[in-house]
């Protein structure tokens, strides 16, 4: 047969190629999430959570035991799972809605917790699966089916500012970082801090990574990246908003 | 020459309809023709359900397969790599675009569409939806959509069609189409109505024979 | 969009799929705000509502989850609001916690439910497998009242009907349909409830209410909370004695050639459609079939059903879903010793063909 192209190890080739659009942020988070777990050596204590809407497609992406759970709950379910067996390394991978919607209660209280899980949230401005209705991350003015007169801020207030709030209610121990697929290399590196942090047994890890939906913004390739690098990164800023072993004051 | 047309329009307007027909119509014609799913918002009542039945009539179709879909859970508003490209295949080009609130940008998406010499978007209409109602909601419609090139008559009231909504719908449809400066490219009518009308509707407008196919893509 | 006052005017026949039907139904109800949350298959009536909503000064809030859906409907409600919301499967399953408040403290709430496939996840197509939650969800005694619909105009006429109902009675009331009728096409007649003689139900406040508590007016102190077992069993027997004195105003059923029939058809929802469709072919075939359709599913019209049932031989209950209106059947039937045979399919649709073949099986 035709030569496979480069993927991760970790990632399972019967599943490729995958069914997310052409042109989704999921892709290329999840080869980077690929990428970290090969790196570090723990496929084989990996279990893998998804959510309901387009990070349930992931469902069958890896070859790691993967679990898909009901719209928001994938925090809890992991953190199920990690307590109960430390030895594991839980991931719970959600979009914005599942994570800052009606997932919200169970992060927050997981980030309070310290639960030593890692999150990590695909934000890309609204409900992709369901036909793009307005999300907590969706901007100010934008257009959804659910804001079709475009998001107005004095209504339903500002997109959620979701690193900030996990990283101003944690402790030591926990990582918070943003970042975006306009920058793989350092979303990498993200990710795999926050894997580490895991394994190190620190606490609570979270990413969220700026992505793409170009089906539902109904944006060509140069709009998509300048929406990504331009709009979305003006008001989520990217970097790291909590680092294991940081001064106090410092990032 | 190519005809490369896209049905657009408001939910539940006729457009997968129009689509089909108008792709076995060419076929007919003996040219090669491709049909695509562009439904975005809602892929239920899609091309999905049918893409095994029209490839076998001789028609290329860009859609899901249904099963191709099994596993995946929720329906999803996938889009697939091939329609992207759609407009980079031979022969004639059909596209069937869902509803939304982003109208015609859908086009975005679609590579070359922007430049494509042959392109021709068409609003479909039905005015028994209360959207599209009157001439003053199809033209505060329609202006919503983005290009659009010209407008379809599509009133029908399902099995309860009869002659004289089909000439209602003209009416108001042709009233709205002289507003907004758009030709009406043609009414649509059922198989089992076209006796009862001459060549064109009382507008005017040329008729196109409707064969229905979408009773039976629901799933 | 030139829009009246009215959003209907008179009477209209049109051509919609049944999720738009809600929305415009809930307009000429004179509904002041949705609060709700994107699930497949209803999110169309979010859609249109969304849409529709301002040109006619109403509102809308999209909620974070269908906990805070349900909860903030019940807020609407207390201000004196008529509010509703949509939602479908496992958003269903989450609208219990606030439907139950919404049983106890007697709060005119309206949800329309399009089923899908269960439980959890599974398909976001059709089922009719939250006939058990709808009815008896939540950790009380079903006060509420479920019309289950057949079509567009039901959900029209039956989504107008459930704010009266609601307001009128003041129990939680639900509007049942299913995936397959929120996406079908069909024509209908949308109409101004007025213009049918069709008098609306006015809301009214629960708290907020004008003047000084305390001074001008009584405080209102609203709980669902009671101290003891004989506090709450008072409580729960007062509302049981009006849900008993509303119930036979409440109850909708409909028989379908049943006075002469030796095969009794038992179904509910779209799949009454079928049910309709297979009497009529067995009847020309000789047969007599004949089918008995509950449309308010709670309350049930029981004597209804034990009298249609009582004139048959035999009975067949059909639904997709793997028992739920069976059980609630059986329990109305309680005593009638007929055989019951039954077709039960979970998340599948049903034909009049399917139903034919069964009974002519049977001979």
């Amino acid at each position: 047969m035709s030569m496979q192209p480069n993927m991760p190890k970790s990632w399972n080739p019967d599943t490729k190629p995958h069914k997310f659009c052409p042109g989704c942020g999921h892709g290329l988070v999840l080869k980077m999430l690929g990428e970290a777990i090969d790196e570090l050596g723990i496929q084989d204590k990996v279990i893998f959570g998804c959510d309901i809407g387009c990070s349930l497609l992931a469902w069958d992406f890896f070859n790691v035991d993967s679990i898909q759970t009901h719209h928001g709950r994938t925090t809890p379910v992991i953190t199920g799972v990690k307590r109960a067996d430390p030895e594991l390394i839980g991931i719970a991978y959600m979009g914005d809605g599942g994570g800052y919607a009606i997932g919200s209660q169970h992060l927050v209280n997981a980030a309070t917790r310290n639960e030593k899980i890692t999150v990590i949230l695909v934000n890309n401005t609204n409900y992709g699966m369901t036909g793009g209705q307005m999300a907590p991350t969706t901007l100010p003015g934008q257009k959804t089916e659910t804001s079709p007169y475009g998001r107005d801020p004095e209504d339903t207030g500002y997109p959620t500012l979701g690193p900030e709030m996990v990283a101003a209610i944690t402790r030591k121990g926990a990582y918070v970082a943003r970042g975006t697929m306009s920058n793989p290399k350092q979303l990498k590196k993200f990710i795999k801090k926050a894997l580490e942090n895991q394994v190190q047994g620190n606490g609570f890890s979270f990413v969220e990574a700026l992505a793409s939906c170009p089906t539902n913004w109904r944006t060509n390739a140069e709009a998509t990246w300048h929406f990504v690098e331009k709009d979305m990164a003006e008001y989520f800023q990217v970097g790291e908003f909590k680092v294991p072993g940081a001064k106090e004051g410092e990032k | 020459m190519r005809i490369v047309e896209a049905f657009i329009g408001e939910y539940a307007s006729g457009k997968s309809e129009n689509a089909i027909n108008r792709s076995l119509e060419l076929l007919q014609q003996g040219r090669e023709v491709t049909i695509v799913d562009l439904d975005t918002v809602e892929p239920f009542y899609t091309l999905r359900p049918l893409k095994k039945s029209l490839e076998q009539k001789g028609l290329r179709v860009i859609a899901w397969d249904p099963e191709e879909t099994h596993g995946l859970g929720e329906a999803g508003s996938l889009l697939k790599q091939e329609m992207l490209w759609a407009l980079r295949y031979s022969g004639d080009i059909i596209m069937d675009i869902g509803y939304g609130v982003h109208g015609a940008k859908i086009f975005n998406l679609i590579v070359g569409a922007e430049t494509d010499p042959d392109l021709k978007i068409y609003a479909v209409v039905n005015i028994t939806r209360p959207i599209t109602g009157n001439k003053e909601d199809i033209v505060e419609y329609v202006q919503t959509l983005g290009r659009v090139d010209g407008i379809i008559n599509n009133t029908h009231l399902g099995d309860e069609t009869t002659k004289d909504l089909i000439e209602e719908g003209a009416e108001v449809v042709t009233a709205a189409a002289k507003e907004l400066g758009l030709p009406v490219v043609y009414t649509a009518v059922v198989e089992d109505l076209r006796t009862q009308f001459d060549d064109c509707d009382a507008q005017g407008n040329p008729l196109k024979i409707l064969h229905r196919f979408m009773p039976d893509a629901f799933w | 969009m030139f829009m009246s006052d009215k959003p209907i005017k008179g009477e209209k026949r049109v051509f919609m799929t049944g999720n738009e039907v809600c929305a415009w139904a809930a307009l000429a109800a004179d509904a002041d705000i949705m609060y709700g949350y994107p699930i497949t298959p209803q999110n169309e009536v979010m859609h249109y509502w969304t849409r529709l909503s301002p040109k006619h000064g109403r509102k809308f809030l999209q909620t974070e989850d269908e906990i805070s859906a349900g909860f903030t409907t019940i807020g609407g409600v207390m201000a004196g609001r008529k509010s509703f919301s949509a939602t479908a499967g496992p958003g269903n399953t989450l609208f219990q916690e606030p439907m139950s408040m919404a049983e106890m403290m007697r709060i005119p709430t309206v949800v329309i439910i399009m089923q899908r496939g269960g439980p959890s996840t599974a398909t976001v197509i059709y089922s009719q497998q939250e006939v058990t939650m709808t009815t008896f969800g939540g950790n009380g005694e079903g006060f509420r009242v479920v019309y289950s619909t057949s079509g567009h105009q039901d959900l029209y006429d039956y989504t107008i009907k459930s704010f009266n109902t609601a307001w009128k009675y003041k129990f939680p009331t639900f509007v049942l349909g299913d995936g397959y009728q929120a996406k079908m096409r069909e024509p209908l007649t949308m109409y101004d409830p007025a213009e049918r003689g069709i008098e609306m139900v006015k809301p009214f406040p629960y708290v907020g209410k004008p003047g000084m508590p305390g001074t001008d007016r009584p405080t209102e102190y609203l709980r669902n909370t009671y101290n003891t077992e004989a506090e709450l069993y008072d409580a729960i027997m007062e509302i049981a004695r009006d849900y008993e004195k509303a119930a036979p105003e409440i109850i909708e059923w409909e028989n379908v050639q049943t006075d002469d029939a030796d095969t009794l058809i038992v179904a509910h929802g779209i799949v009454s459609r079928a049910a309709r469709g297979a009497v009529e072919t067995l009847r020309k075939d000789g047969i007599k079939a004949g089918h008995f359709r509950p449309i308010t599913l709670r309350p049930f019209a029981e004597e209804e059903l034990r009298k249609a049932a009582s004139k048959a031989k035999n009975i067949l209950v059909v639904e997709s879903s793997y028992g739920q209106f069976l059980k609630l059947v059986k329990e109305y039937l309680y005593g009638l010793d007929k055989p019951i045979d039954t077709i039960l399919r979970p998340g599948v649709g049903i034909t009049a063909e399917e139903i034919v073949a069964r009974i002519k099986e049977g001979r």
